[in-house]
């Protein structure tokens, strides 16, 4: 049983198509596991575990009848706690939704239901998903399991998607990244998280922060198991008027291992610059064993990324604060402390800056763009430095000290900012034993060929098969 | 501040103003370099929606 929580999202799916496993088994290790750890790294918020095991005895009624569902059939998956569910609370980590019960499900929720995947729980997350750190005052906070001293921060915002994944509580789990929150505990996790293009994945049922810069996405230890439960939630949704109508592709057909002649830039100035050696040593590796597998790489710089910053802070201030104006008015006490002083600074931008801000967001739209037509993809560290300590508010990196918050986001909110589709997978550890992500951003709507690099890179490495020392 | 806040319709105390001081004006300066860009008529994103 031990060795069954460990499967990849592809296996469990085939060994339960087969018969070789049952749902039920499947579940049922999985709650184990999270009754086991739950307690120690704080990861989920609400356990679904009467449903979860009701669902897997009907799947696996199902499969005796010969109706199998879809390619998900039997598979566990937890949720972010801000994706609504059918029934079961969903509080966004906050005291303000500790009682709110959804009517119906999100829209990629009810997809993945029906491609007969098992909600197994609603997982903690940094309150209305405004930090990096994965920080929570009401939950607890979410621990890494990387860390056996149990002090280090998983990352935020989807913080329990990351730190569940990476000790195998659930098998893949769903997030969202608004400046970086599903590639940020990816990646201080290590495990793979990808952010599709803006547009594919309906955001329809996830309370937002802010609409125009939010995406969905899974999170699982392999680019496979991502490209399979993508495919299964993406496409277009008459309830999100911005999710695109072109046809989403079968990613597992690409993945071959072949990325021969394929072009990666290297992005350098401004992501590599700011970054811990040991992160920088890292990428510079991953970049030459892609080059091992045929890549063609070069290095890239991109003019524009040192306005992304302060043109992303106007325009998520702007609409964080939209969304939460009457409970700023009314409840503001019942926030925690940083997210009620980061949803304040909203207050202070004008109109005149949110459209400057979106004028600039063309423009670094417009570069990324231009580097991409050249090229397969980018490749660039995900955070510059790997998990902070809990409550520690500084760093320094190259000798320059520096905010942690800041810090942590530098390098994912550019393509939130763009709206590309960016991948962050494990590439090494720090000597401290932490792991370190790097991040493949491709073109829009060609999520195909991040995963085909992601895929390749890792059937030669091993950073996603570890496994942490608290799991 | 005070001005600002009451404009947006919010009416926190200035001891609460004072907690997001330092952190508003840095991002406050930070806004002011963007004015000096020369984006000329770049149509800013409106509906964000790649195809």
């Amino acid at each position: 049983m031990g060795d069954l929580v460990w499967s990849s999202v592809v296996d469990l799916a085939r060994m339960i198509a087969t018969k070789e496993v049952s749902p039920v088994e499947v579940t049922r290790a999985f709650l184990d596991r999270v009754a086991t750890l739950d307690g120690t790294l704080k990861t989920f918020i609400t356990v679904c575990g009467d449903s979860a095991l009701e669902a897997a005895r009907a799947a696996e009624a199902d499969l005796v009848a010969g109706r199998a569902h879809g390619p998900l059939h039997g598979v566990p998956l937890g949720l972010k706690d801000l994706f609504n569910t059918a029934g079961v609370r969903t509080t966004a980590g906050s005291k303000i939704l500790a009682d709110s019960v959804p009517a119906e499900d999100a829209t990629v929720v009810r997809r993945l239901r029906a491609a007969g995947a098992i909600v197994l729980g609603k997982l903690n997350m940094h309150e209305f998903a405004y930090g990096p750190e994965g920080l929570n005052a009401h939950y607890g906070h979410a621990r890494n399991p990387w860390d056996a001293r149990e002090t280090r921060v998983a990352g935020g915002s989807s913080s329990g998607s990351g730190a569940a994944v990476a000790a195998a509580m659930v098998p893949v789990a769903l997030g969202t990244d608004t400046g970086g929150s599903i590639r940020i505990p990816a990646a201080l996790c290590g495990i793979t998280g990808i952010k599709p293009t803006y547009g594919r994945a309906s955001r329809a049922g996830a309370l937002p922060l802010a609409w125009s810069m939010d995406h969905v996405g899974p999170m699982a230890r392999s680019a496979a198991d991502c490209a399979l439960v993508l495919r299964a939630m993406a496409g277009y949704d008459p309830a999100d008027p911005t999710t695109s109508v072109l046809p989403v592709p079968d990613y597992g057909a690409a993945l071959t291992g072949d990325i021969k002649g394929l072009r990666v830039g290297l992005l350098k100035p401004f992501f590599m610059d700011g970054s811990a050696p040991d992160v920088v040593a890292a990428v510079e590796g991953a970049a030459r064993a892609l080059q091992g597998l045929g890549a063609i790489v070069d290095e890239v710089r991109l003019e524009s990324m040192g306005h992304v910053a302060a043109a992303s802070f106007a325009i998520v201030a702007s609409e964080a604060l939209a969304y939460h104006a009457e409970w700023m008015r009314t409840r503001s006490a019942d926030y925690q402390p940083d997210v009620r002083e980061r949803l304040k600074m909203g207050a202070f931008v004008t109109g005149v800056q949110y459209v400057r801000a979106q004028q600039i967001r063309a423009s670094v739209r417009a570069e990324v763009d231009g580097a991409l037509a050249r090229r397969d993809v980018l490749l660039a560290p995900t955070t510059p430095l790997a998990a902070p300590v809990l409550g520690q508010t500084e760093t320094s990196i190259g000798g320059t000290k520096t905010d942690v918050r800041s810090a942590l986001i530098r390098l994912t909110r550019p393509f939130n900012f763009s709206g590309h589709p960016a991948c962050s997978l494990p590439c090494g550890f720090t000597a401290d034993g932490l792991p370190i992500g790097m991040q493949l951003v491709g073109r829009p709507f060609d999520e195909t060929t991040v995963f085909r690099v992601a895929d390749a890179y890792q059937r030669t490495t091993d950073w996603h098969r570890l496994r942490p020392p608290l799991a | 501040m005070r001005s600002a806040m009451r404009l947006a319709g919010f009416a926190w105390s200035d001891a609460e103003l004072e907690t997001i001081r330092p952190g508003l004006e840095r991002a406050l300066a930070s806004l002011e370099e963007l004015e000096k860009l020369p984006l000329g008529d770049t149509e800013p994103t409106t509906q964000y929606r790649i195809v």
